[in-house]
């Protein structure tokens, strides 16, 4: 097992340097040119070509990107000029290793910039996540075990409904309605458990997590109901009702077990994917999680930026897919890794 | 002024795009530029009380030296950033392109023609903690504006105007600003401004007799404390010399900020005609949607009544905007006008160029694009609230355009046809249907039109020499009232047409004789002198049909009810000025 989770980690690193390339690459095939777009309105071809060397956009992609794993691994300064750095060392921006690199555009390092939108985005994640887990395995089950009923058909019907709605419009409904018209609850704002204690932090995610929750429980619901019914379908099951155990006791002990194994996969990975950011619901409710930055870094050509949250969503996702292997095995004795 | 920021938002607006930077207006003939619901300022309110202000798009810059929207600009003026001078509160469009006095005693002296300018600073006038605004704070504010490889995207006409020699070699002033400047730069940017005392005078190696207009207008000539320079990390930091400072000296890019009340800030160096600093708070509030904000507003509950914004209503919401609603609604003209560019290169014929003209039908292309709400017409590249404004008389034709007569000239031409046409344009949903209202009378005309909607890489086609675009679409508004800002840095073939880009000069225009006004403008020792000039280049520009006048920008705006004084004005961009604005208690 161990051995396995050390290859898979290799592997991952592998993979997380290609994707920087990658976006290196594909950052500077863009025909805009983020130099002339820093530099602002009419700024000279001079003028350009010295905020491109500001920028550090001089270079060719293939050296900008040595000197971003270089600071990866042992830091850098920003601007990285000996000059300036003995004229003026207040100008200088340091950033140490692990450098994900700095952002001009919001003058800070990008470390700082997903440390503060982090939490954020990891607090939505969290409270849909639970909202969403709890009510789709919750409803599915229901759903499998009145299979053909009324209640079967109306969950379905519901979770269809939801699934059907993006999540623009379920997130700009709830809040115009719940929030702005009917006032049941403040207009949403992030506030963190060290500023406004457990309660406010929650009242303010509620919305927000509910917009996610639903679109992703709808999905859940669904699933959920299939596997549940497959799982019922078994040979095993039926034997273990022949032998007559009650039927609560087949429902949570043989046939959630086996259900649950392919919830888990797509849960990690959805988990993961939401922690990097929910851009839509972020911006709706204007959340300034990992999500808004990637829109925000998008819209200015902050490249720094991106490139640090494209590495972080794919460490999110690589080590969720690690996670949900090694889950696996534990959830499903068949299963075996290595 | 052409958009660079935030095109990814082009998607939702790319006409409406133009909107959203920089400078001033007011009509020289004194009219209102109000056009819609009254825009004269409501019952003045009584001080206290906090004032929401919220925005959607982030400030990319707060620096003073950095910060070139016009909203930004205003908003900062009336509550943290004093200048020399500074446009008064008033929708009376002459009055409000006059500047007043501010940190200066007067309106400033000029002498050489117009090339050198002094002024006094005021006494008692202090920095948040209590520190003199001395002269040299000036000039370090305008060194800065020479770090141009470290204080970007801001204005950058004082390298241009400020009497400092040039390096061959770079193209750029020998003088480098305050951070890594040569013994020679230095000693260049010294003999360029001097301080004698509290009197501080910039020397100009021509004449710019718009340069107090250019101040009101800016912020890059404010002071600024040396010992509070961190370079390009202090984007976001803010050290007021105004009636309010901002809480905890930093502005959070994507939250806003909260402006208290400046214990150090006397009112008697300050003039209510400019400033009235009536809440206690000003709470910016930023990044909720259009559509969250406009909900809010119109439910005018909670913080909202007490709310102002810079955020146009959404079409959508129109509807929405009837009774008790629309007296808090205000509908004005922008100072911003958008317009088609002919491609010189490829329309080459002039007689195409004057069929475009007759055939274009903006009228549709308004009716489009979301009607009277959205935009007025034009009849100038320059617009109505700028000094010495005039209808251009080679746009007074019917606004519907004549497709008939077009054929004719077309025809009379001996040009083939059906003739290609290329637009290029911003693309988005309203602008989609705006290019094909269009498209249809230039068909009808003879042409044969090909619509080239662009995504993000539209400002980088267009100014590439070799695009092939038979016309496209630009907008622009001017950097302080005059049309030195508009015109020239348009359609001077000199500064624009390189090798590599035609700079802001899309359509390649080239012409002595326009070149020749424009520097009979530049060099004028008079504001008359020089507005002269640029009537008259601007009538070349007609004559040619360097350009085709669209439409301008109308500001639909929405406030709280318990907002009082609220106005836009020329000052403010027709953005709601904050001079006035208080909230009922």
């Amino acid at each position: 097992m161990f051995a396995y989770i050390v290859r898979r980690l290799f592997i991952g690193v592998i993979l997380l340097i290609v994707m920087s390339l990658v976006t290196f690459i594909l950052f500077f095939a863009s025909p805009v040119d983020p130099a002339r777009f820093a530099c602002g309105k009419n700024c000279s071809l001079a003028q350009i070509e010295q905020t491109r060397k500001a920028l550090g956009y001089d270079d060719g992609p293939l050296t900008q990107w040595t000197n971003f794993l270089e600071g990866v691994v042992v830091g850098r300064d920003y601007p990285d000029d000996p000059e300036l750095r003995k004229n003026a060392p207040e100008l200088i921006a340091d950033c140490a290793a692990p450098c994900l690199g700095y952002s001009r555009v919001n003058q800070v390092t990008v470390a700082s910039e997903i440390k503060e939108a982090f939490p954020v985005s990891l607090s939505l994640a969290i409270l849909a996540f639970i909202m969403w887990i709890a009510g789709g395995i919750l409803f599915g089950v229901i759903a499998a075990v009145t299979k053909g009923t009324v209640i079967d058909r109306g969950i379905v019907a519901f979770s269809l409904v939801f699934y059907a709605f993006p999540t623009f419009f379920i997130g700009l409904f709830l809040l115009k309605f719940i929030a702005i018209k009917w006032g049941l609850v403040d207009v949403p704002s992030y506030v963190s458990i060290g500023e406004g204690g457990v309660g406010t932090w929650l009242s303010n995610l509620f919305l927000p997590a509910l917009t996610l929750a639903l679109f992703f429980m709808a999905g859940y619901v669904r699933m959920t109901r299939a596997f549940v019914l497959e799982s019922m379908s078994e040979d095993y099951i039926r034997t273990a009702r022949a032998k007559g155990l009650k039927r609560g006791r087949v429902l949570y002990k043989h046939t959630m077990r086996a259900a649950l194994t392919p919830l888990v996969t797509m849960a990690g990975l959805d988990f993961a994917g939401l922690m990097g950011g929910a851009i839509i619901t972020e911006s709706v409710f204007n959340f300034n999680g990992l999500g808004k930055l990637v829109v925000d870094a998008n819209n200015t050509y902050d490249l720094p930026t991106l490139i640090g949250l494209v590495l972080l969503l794919g460490a999110f996702v690589i080590i969720a897919n690690i996670i949900v292997d090694v889950l696996y095995a534990v959830i499903d004795p068949r299963v075996r890794v290595g | 002024m052409v958009k660079y920021r935030k095109r990814l938002l082009a998607a939702t607006a790319a006409i409406a795009m133009a909107a959203s930077l920089a400078a001033c207006g007011g009509g020289s003939d004194g009219e209102n530029p109000a056009s819609g619901s009254s825009n004269e300022p409501g019952a003045e309110g009584t001080a206290g009380g906090t004032l929401y202000y919220y925005i959607y798009a982030p400030y990319e810059h707060v620096d003073p030296q950095r910060t070139y929207v016009g909203v930004e600009l205003t908003n900062f003026r009336r509550t943290i950033y004093r200048s020399l001078v500074a446009f008064p509160i008033s929708t009376d469009a002459e009055t409000a392109n006059t500047p007043v006095p501010d940190l200066a005693t007067d309106t400033g002296t000029d002498a050489d023609g117009g090339k050198t300018w002094s002024y006094t600073i005021k006494d008692g006038v202090k920095w948040e903690d209590g520190q003199p605004i001395t002269c040299e704070d000036f000039k370090y504010g305008a060194s800065r504006v020479f770090a141009t490889d470290v204080i970007t995207g801001g204005p950058n006409y004082l390298l241009s105007y400020l009497d400092v020699p040039t390096d061959k070699s770079t193209g750029l002033p020998i003088y480098t600003g305050p951070y890594n400047s040569t013994p020679e730069g230095q000693a260049a940017f010294d003999k360029a401004i001097t301080c004698d005392g509290n009197t501080i005078t910039y020397h100009f190696n021509k004449p710019w007799p718009d340069f107090p207009l250019a101040v009101a207008g800016l912020s890059m000539m404010d002071p600024y404390r040396q010992d509070k320079d961190q370079g390009a990390k202090s984007n976001y930091q803010m050290f007021s010399n105004g009636p309010y400072r901002i809480e905890g000296s930093t502005w959070n890019k994507n939250k806003g900020a909260t402006f208290v009340r400046n214990e150090n800030y006397d009112a008697s160096t300050d003039s209510t005609d400019i400033r009235m600093a009536l809440p206690d708070q000003i709470e910016f509030n930023v990044g909720q949607t259009t559509e969250t904000i406009y909900d809010q507003l119109i439910q005018d509950s909670g913080d909202a009544q007490y709310a102002v914004t810079s955020q146009r209503v959404p079409p959508a919401y129109y509807s929405q905007i009837v009774g008790d609603v629309e007296s808090r609604s205000v509908l004005v003209a922008s100072p911003y006008v958008d317009y088609l560019v002919p491609n010189f290169r490829v329309l080459d014929n002039p007689a195409v160029r004057e069929a475009l003209k007759v055939s274009t039908n903006t009228t549709a292309w308004i009716n489009a694009g979301g009607g009277e709400k959205a935009y007025a017409p034009a009849e100038s590249i320059v617009n109505p609230a700028v000094v010495g404004y005039q209808d251009n008389p080679a746009f007074s034709g019917p606004q519907e355009g004549d497709p008939a007569a077009a054929k004719q000239i077309l025809e009379d031409a001996g040009v083939q046809m059906p003739y290609p046409l290329k637009f290029t344009y911003p693309s988005s949903e309203t602008a989609d249907k705006q290019a094909a209202a269009l498209k249809e009378t230039w068909d009808k005309a003879g042409f044969d039109v090909t619509l080239d909607g662009l995504g993000d890489t539209y400002y980088d086609v267009v100014q590439q020499p070799d695009k092939d675009s038979s016309v496209m679409w630009a907008g622009w508004g001017s950097d302080w009232p005059s049309a030195i800002t508009v015109t020239p840095p348009l359609f001077d073939s000199r500064p624009n047409l390189t090798a590599n880009s035609d700079g802001q000069d899309y359509g390649a225009y080239k012409s002595d004789k326009f070149n020749a006004l424009v520097d009979q403008a530049a060099n004028a020792a008079t504001l008359d002198e020089q507005t002269a000039a640029l009537q008259e280049a601007d009538k070349v520009l007609g004559e040619d049909v360097a350009y085709i006048p669209l439409e301008i920008a109308q500001f639909f705006f929405l406030h709280g009810s318990k907002v009082t004084g609220y106005t836009n004005t020329p000052a403010s961009s027709m953005y709601p000025d904050l001079g006035p604005i208080g909230v009922e208690q």
